[in-house]
């Protein structure tokens, strides 16, 4: 093997090989803390090992594929894994039952997520996201004696298993129709050929894979699962999850001949207008944090669809930017969520009466997640607006009217429930019901995490140039 | 050899039908084994026997002998056996019966013609092609399932622990 392939596979192998020794760890002593440690300096290796493999990029193998648009979103799954990793420490110190068995699975995720994102052939491409998501039902459902926890896992499971029959499915058919099932030749052979059978194909892949985006027609399950599932769950099905599928899906429309494709596109333009707006409209009535950063992820990833409407030029960036704004903003209000929550075993402090007053006895945690909410509504000085202020200049770039009116309306309706959380923050409102962070947050992993991603919220908000010019240089080695 | 491949596709699909409009699981789980056997009988067609004798045995065999604990385990006693005298009325298994029929009368005529290599079209795939290219340049996938079902076995010890709210985790005690 070439050792430049080596070094790509690099991070992969030092996933799967952390996985291996976490559960002999645990097999031989059960120890939390170890646990944990072993994790994070697994990831954290293995992050290194990502920004190492720039040097060797692209790298052709027959399954994978590492170019720039692979390395950049394996750089964000493997940081949202980790910060997962270690915000997973001091939620769990309060569980009951055995706590070790959650890394396992979480760094069985992340592997799963880095195959995904660099596949080049439908069977790493399956293989990959059935390995993003099947840890993700253990994850899920892992407070199970918690009905909640339970329903959002078997939830989770039962409509992702149906995804992904209609995702291999539509393999199938794609097969059948071109004989192919390396991803760069399908894409390219699909117009020439394209019959009924092989649109059918790409529109049950579409629906497979949609479900795992949660575009709107498939969303129905996304706010039940976020508001159910452990904190750090939903948080990786929220970033690392989402981004992997998104990432995969820009590399299968960048391969795609910008000729070819309209009706794609067009499809891409129904699915985006729908999720911003209705993604905007349900989060109105939510009065559960969890819920109304599930169905603002819905939202977001519906401004994201522009990027795979234009899909050129300018698109693998802005693609790039809006997901590092995107994870930054989400790690940065789940984390409060999962600090908030981490004190007492039992359901999750999401209910945004929990929240009330927060300011008042957490002034810094306040900070931070208003700094999440502005971020996310997009409020300049943050790096929220960088990404959409992005995503508006391509749309406008491509001409795409009404995604831009999309974006503009989804924003505004955006902004009432964003705010509205923010606002709750400073009510002082004695005698309800309050969950709290423990006194030593700050002091801890957990606490330095949060506050660290949220230095970056508003850093990168002031000064975006570090971030833009990654995006650039790692979107500009994408393989055509 | 071509009779043989679309009779067979069609006694999957009816069978599968069979499985799906089922409300008794147990007259499901016997017409999904002969659309087991019926796809396992397509990839013979097709020419790659090894797929089908592992769908025979992995699919066919595995679910059967899942099946056969899950009823052991549950261990019901009278009432079990007078249900199981109702599932013995010819509604239950003539659907499944007729389309194993057809099945076997497939193989038995094919067989009878003497010739096993014939296929609808291409190369008899034979089992060290498929493990030269699935240790060759597919290790990565074999790899990669391994981890999946790694991930698949945690999840299910997980949650299959029994329920001990006050217990700190310990290997053993949680066994039922």
């Amino acid at each position: 093997m070439p050792v430049a392939v080596l070094i790509a596979y690099l991070p992969i192998i030092l996933v799967a090989a952390t996985a291996i020794a976490v559960m002999l760890g645990i097999a031989w002593r059960r120890e939390h803390a170890v646990t944990v440690a072993a994790s994070v300096l697994g990831l954290g290796l293995a992050l290194i090992a990502q920004v190492f493999a720039w040097r060797v990029i692209p790298v052709h193998t027959p399954l994978l594929d590492f170019d720039g648009l692979a390395l950049l979103a394996g750089i964000l799954i493997l940081a949202s894994t980790l910060v997962c990793a270690i915000l997973a420490h001091g939620y769990l110190e309060s569980f009951h039952g055995a706590r070790e068995e959650f890394y396992v699975l979480l760094l069985c995720a992340a592997a799963g997520g880095l195959v995904l994102v660099a596949s080049r052939h439908l069977a790493s491409l399956f293989i990959g996201l059935e390995l993003l998501s099947m840890p993700l039902y253990g994850m899920l459902a892992y407070a199970y004696h918690e009905p909640r926890s339970l329903e959002a896992g078997i939830k989770y499971l039962i409509l992702s298993a149906a995804a992904s029959a209609f995702l291999l499915f539509g393999m199938a058919l794609l097969y059948a129709q071109t004989g192919e099932l390396r991803i760069d030749v399908l894409m390219a052979s699909l117009d020439s050929h394209t019959g009924i059978w092989g649109l059918a194909g790409v529109g049950l892949m579409l629906v497979g894979l949609g479900f795992k985006l949660s575009v709107v027609p498939f969303h129905l399950w996304t706010p039940d699962v976020y508001e159910g599932g452990p904190g750090p769950a939903a948080t990786f099905l929220a970033t690392a999850s989402k981004v992997a599928v998104f990432a995969l899906l820009l590399r299968l429309m960048l391969s795609t001949p910008v000729a070819q494709g309209d009706w794609l596109r067009a499809v891409f333009t129904g699915l985006a207008l729908a999720s911003m707006l209705i993604g905007n409209l349900l989060a109105l009535t939510q009065s559960n944090l969890k819920r109304i950063l599930g169905y603002s992820s819905i939202a977001h990833f519906g401004y994201l669809l522009i990027v795979l409407v234009v899909a050129d030029g300018l698109a693998a960036e802005t693609g790039g930017v809006y997901l590092i704004t995107y994870v930054l903003s989400t790690l940065a209000a789940f984390g409060v969520v999962i600090l908030i929550s981490s004190t007492i075993s039992g359901e999750d402090a999401a209910a945004l009466h929990h929240y009330r007053g927060l300011f008042w006895r957490r002034p810094y945690l306040t900070a931070v997640l208003t700094v999440a909410m502005l971020s996310l509504a997009g409020i300049p000085a943050t790096v929220g607006f960088i990404g959409k202020f992005y995503l508006i200049a391509l749309g406008v770039e491509g001409q795409r009217w009404w995604l831009v009116g999309g974006i503009i309306l989804g924003s505004a309706i955006g902004l009432y429930y964003y705010l509205r959380v923010t606002i709750t923050l400073f009510m002082a409102e004695p005698g309800m019901h309050r969950r709290d962070a423990s006194d030593d947050w700050g002091s801890r992993a957990g606490g330095l995490v949060v506050l660290a991603v949220a230095g970056l919220v508003i850093l990168l908000g002031v000064y975006p140039a570090p971030m833009i010019e990654l995006a650039r240089a790692l979107g500009g080695i994408t393989i055509r | 050899m071509e009779y043989a491949f679309y009779l067979s596709g069609l006694v999957a699909v009816l069978a599968t039908l069979g499985v799906i409009s089922n409300t008794n699981p147990v007259h499901g789980v016997l017409y999904l084994v002969v659309s087991l056997l019926a796809v396992a009988m397509v990839f013979f067609a097709l020419g790659a026997p090894f797929a089908g004798a592992l769908e025979i045995i992995v699919y066919a065999g595995a679910i059967m002998v899942l099946f056969v604990f899950v009823v052991m385990m549950l261990n019901l006693g009278e009432t079990a056996v007078a249900q199981e005298r109702i599932w013995l009325q010819p509604r239950t298994w003539l659907g499944p019966s007729l389309l194993a029929g057809v099945l076997l009368l497939t193989l038995i005529d094919l067989l009878l013609r003497g010739d096993g290599g014939v296929l609808v079209q291409g190369d008899v795939l034979s089992a060290k092609q498929v493990g030269t290219i699935l240790f060759g340049p597919w290790l990565l996938v074999v790899e990669l399932s391994a981890l999946l079902l790694l991930a698949a076995l945690v999840t299910a010890s997980h949650v299959g622990r029994l329920r001990h709210p006050g217990s700190d985790s310990k290997i053993g005690e949680d066994a039922p």
